[in-house]
């Protein structure tokens, strides 16, 4: 119905488009009493979820304060980019890394990377902030990186956190499990005392 | 000799006025729409973006003027000036308050409808000057649906006139001190309605829009300007929005007239233009755009016949009920 | 039925040239990268030819070079508006060739995943059709935000499953890779009931609006008998009046156990599919609450986590795994060949197809209408061009 063509229904077509018109205007009318959803980031610190993939870092060990990466290169080999670059150190009683190199501008977020290494030592971290006006600042090295993982809060995801969660249950895994936190998998959709409670806005209404 | 002196300073100062609101009108429209659409418009040029305009029009003029290898030098280069001039010449008629204005002229009316349409000449000259199929097609439209709506917003324009008895604008106005013509028993909704959506239309916004239709035509036959040109351009329709709702607020809601003292009714004036506008806006923000052979079908079928009809109402109501001023 | 690859029409205005316009790849309504060629003679447009390839990132050879494990993240990236059923489509192939069963628990969550990535898909749809037809400075740029400011919160809740927004690496091979954190069906049904409102605000903005049914109805029919000849899919074979739905006809991943309709509309025209989208927008709602109310307890994979690249082999064989995506069937054809990689990977995108049947039902239609119904055809270029 573009156009009434004849003063049969005219005054009806007339009529629906008062009515569509006033119904639409009252709904941007509504809208201009609702108060606005942006948020102005980055004045405004913006609340990350427990999971979120953000720069990767590398980790220290908790306890003894040594590096945890390996230099086993499973993250290199898994990384579908090839962003990482990992050349081992061989120790006594462990293995090092001697140069870790990631391409954080080419890198894809997936985080298989974190899902693959043994010993936690690569992780996500909750925060995104790298922006730069030179490409090579983004390509990180091993200090930039262990430097990373001290300056931002880590996210929940570690490899072994991932791979329990993922894993069909094992008996022998309760302690694990119990220790991980996780959204456990033969445990309950929400288990109570767990970090994974997530803290995203609420909507704007 | 004073007298023209008078009259020049007079249209000095009406152009920097009309300058300083057509910046701020943008601000207002972005603000007004950003709510809206729950989001916040800007915000970081100045407290609450009141310096964004300002940094636009310092953007804009610093812009590089490119001209296109095969335009039309001279047709592309005077479109914009051309565009431009009838756009602000309509605010010398206007009177903002009882004896505040360059010209009251006694067929002033007339003057503000005749001026306004030339804007299609400026269109047209840089639709065809651009050397471009997009700005063709646009300007083509656009004459189009200029033409097209000009002829209701004439009559429904010329309702207020009939039962006002005169073409002066002062005059208009001192009809209205009983009762704004909007609140006129059926003709004055009616008429101010189609007084409305033809103003819509003559002016290019949406629904209307079809000559810039950006997710077709990409700003239509703005679409190889930039720079100052651009800025002119946008000026000049900016401006013409804004004398079309001074004029509305003059023909339709009463002008100056309002609660207060006398020298009050400048402000009340200006708010009652900037609801008009605020109202165009509204309607902008909400609606898709129709299609132009809609738009046409619309014009021609339904808005012309209706104001023409409306008009004769009108003027046997007047005749009806002995000629002379109806207020 | 022959149909012609491209129909063209003699308006016989006589005398009056034709105009070849491009509606090139960088253009604000393009859906992406795109370009149309339009011949037109005034303002309709008599031809129209397609031209695509301007997105083609070799998604069919990282197949070959990527192993299984790795694959699915980029998998997201062929339909990144709706990366959950685009990611299931490959698992599903990988699944079917490797006869690998997937948990009960892991097909709720891909249920889940894939409905509310619909809804979300939807919401992008609306807005960005809304901004093709009403301007980026008008109506449509009001609809488009109200629509995105909903997606965000649907983002959201990927956000708090998975950590990212729009390509998540949800699925893995036997399985899904992350489980519901705390909280997690608390505020989905927040956020879907939320929706659900204000889907009822975009119905009162567009449905009934003399502006918009007069840019929608009656514009780009498909006829029943083009739609199949072309082999369309999705919502608009749906609003052509075939009731052909792949989770209906092939279920996968346990919907054959969830009670939703299917929306078909008879008219083909834009406005058809815009019903049949809207329709489906309530009935994924609906999907969702019911898994979310079923949902088994349970591993949600069926292999241990990835520890390693070459961690999945597949025995020699080959499969087709198709999806109900946001735009049509999506499939993915997997060679497999005992190794982790497969031997050959070939996708079948939904927008590809799709786009086939714009060449039939321009030609005729103003300049304003090609972008109706390329908004409403709704492609996402990374399916075509793959």
């Amino acid at each position: 119905m573009s156009s009434p063509d004849g003063h049969r229904g005219f005054l009806g077509e007339s009529v629906q488009l008062v009515r569509a018109v006033v119904r639409a205007m009252g709904v941007t009318l509504r809208n201009f009493f609702r108060r606005p959803v942006t948020v102005m980031y980055p004045d405004t610190p913006r609340p990350y979820p427990d999971r979120f993939r953000g720069l990767l870092a590398l980790t220290y060990d908790k306890e003894t304060g040594e590096e945890n990466c390996i230099g086993c290169r499973l993250c290199e080999y898994i990384c579908p980019p090839q962003v990482i670059k990992v050349e081992m150190l061989k120790g006594e009683k462990r293995n090092y890394a001697k140069t870790f190199t990631l391409e954080l501008y080419s890198c894809e977020f997936c985080e298989l990377c974190v899902q693959v290494c043994p010993t936690d030592a690569i992780i996500m971290m909750k925060s995104f902030d790298l922006a730069t006006a030179d490409r090579r600042e983004m390509l990180l090295d091993k200090d930039r990186l262990h430097a990373l993982g001290l300056q931002w809060e880590p996210s929940w995801a570690t490899g072994n956190r991932l791979r329990d969660m993922q894993a069909p249950p094992k008996p022998a895994r309760g302690e694990a499990k119990a220790e991980a936190g996780a959204a456990a998998p033969a445990g309950k959709a929400a288990p109570a005392a767990t970090p994974t409670k997530a803290a995203t806005p609420e909507p704007a209404e | 000799m004073p007298a023209l002196v008078w009259t020049a300073l007079a249209g000095f100062v009406v152009l920097n006025v009309v300058i300083g609101m057509v910046t701020y009108v943008t601000l207002l429209e972005r603000k007004f729409a950003a709510r809206m659409q729950s989001r916040i418009g800007p915000y970081y040029v100045g407290p609450h973006g009141l310096l964004q305009p300002i940094a636009d029009a310092i953007k804009l003029m610093l812009k590089e003027d490119v001209v296109p290898d095969a335009a039309d030098r001279w047709v592309y280069n005077l479109a914009p000036i051309a565009f431009l001039i009838p756009c602000v010449l309509i605010f010398a008629t206007i009177p903002f308050a009882p004896g505040l204005g360059v010209a009251d002229l006694n067929i002033g009316v007339l003057f503000f409808l005749a001026v306004s349409s030339l804007e299609i000449v400026g269109l047209f000259m840089g639709g065809w000057g651009s050397n471009n199929k997009y700005a063709l097609l646009s300007a083509m439209r656009a004459v189009n649906q200029i033409i097209s709506y000009d002829l209701p917003f004439v009559f429904a324009a010329l309702i207020p006139v009939v039962l006002a008895g005169s073409l002066q604008m002062s005059a208009i106005v001192a009809a209205q001190a009983g009762l704004w013509y909007v609140a006129y028993p059926v003709i004055g909704q009616l008429a101010f309605l189609a007084f409305l959506v033809a103003a819509v239309a003559a002016e290019n916004r949406v629904p209307f829009d079809i000559l810039e239709a950006e997710s077709e035509l990409v700003a239509g036959f703005r679409v190889e300007y930039s720079g100052m040109k651009f800025a002119l351009i946008q000026f000049g329709e900016y401006a013409h929005m804004i004398g079309t709702s001074f004029l509305g607020a003059l023909l339709f809601l009463g002008g100056w007239l309002g609660p207060g003292p006398v020298w009050l009714g400048a402000l009340w004036f200006l708010l009652k233009a900037m609801a008009i506008f605020l109202v165009i806006t509204w309607v902008r923000w909400s609606f898709v755009r129709i299609r132009v052979d809609q738009i046409l079908a619309i014009s021609w079928k339904l808005l012309l016949p209706f104001t023409l009809v409306l008009l004769l109402a009108t003027a046997f109501v007047v005749a009806w009920r002995g000629g002379g001023v109806v207020s | 039925m022959d149909t012609e690859a491209r129909q063209v029409i003699e308006l016989g205005y006589g005398g009056n040239e034709r105009l070849t316009m491009n509606m090139g790849p960088q253009h604000p309504s393009a859906h992406g990268v795109f370009r149309a060629i339009l011949t037109l003679e005034g303002e309709t447009v008599v031809a129209v030819e397609a031209v695509i390839g301007y997105l083609h990132r070799c998604h069919e050879k990282l197949g070959e070079t990527l192993t299984y494990v790795q694959y699915p993240s980029i998998a997201s990236k062929t339909d990144y508006v709706a990366a959950m059923t685009a990611e299931l489509a490959y698992v599903a192939a990988v699944e079917k060739v490797g006869k690998i069963e997937v948990p009960r628990r892991a097909q709720y969550l891909r249920v889940i995943a894939a409905e509310l990535q619909r809804i979300a898909s939807h919401c992008l749809w609306l807005g960005t059709w809304c901004l093709d037809m009403g301007g980026a400075l008008g109506g449509g740029a009001t609809v488009f935000l109200y629509c995105i400011r909903e997606r965000e919160l649907i983002l959201d809740l990927f956000e708090m499953l998975t950590g990212a927004r729009l390509l998540y690496g949800f699925h893995q091979i036997g399985g899904v890779r992350y489980d519901v954190p705390a909280g997690w069906d608390r505020k989905v049904r927040e956020t879907i009931d939320f929706v659900e409102k204000r889907l009822d605000e975009y119905e009162a903005m567009l449905e009934g609006n003399a502006f918009f049914l007069v840019r929608t109805q009656g514009v780009g029919v498909i006829s029943r008998a083009l739609a199949q000849d072309v082999g369309v899919c999705g919502p608009l074979i749906r609003g052509s009046g075939v009731d052909y739905d792949v989770r209906r006809a092939e279920p996968y991943s346990s919907y054959q156990e969830f009670d939703f309709k299917i929306p078909v509309e008879t008219a083909g025209d834009c406005y058809a599919r815009y019903r049949v989208r809207m329709a489906e927008f309530r009935e994924s709602i609906k999907i969702v609450r019911q898994a979310l109310g079923g949902l088994p307890e349970g591993p949600i994979s069926s292999r241990p986590g990835v520890k390693s690249v070459g961690q999945v082999r597949v025995a020699k064989g080959d499969g087709y795994a198709r999806v109900e995506g946001a735009r049509g069937e999506i499939g993915a054809y997997v060679v497999a060949d005992g190794g982790p990689k497969p031997y050959r990977l070939k996708w079948r995108g939904a927008s590809f197809s799709n786009l086939s049947i714009l060449p039939h039902i321009i030609p005729g239609h103003k300049v304003a209408d090609v972008v109706a119904i390329m908004g409403s055809v709704d492609p996402v270029f990374g399916e075509v061009d793959r």
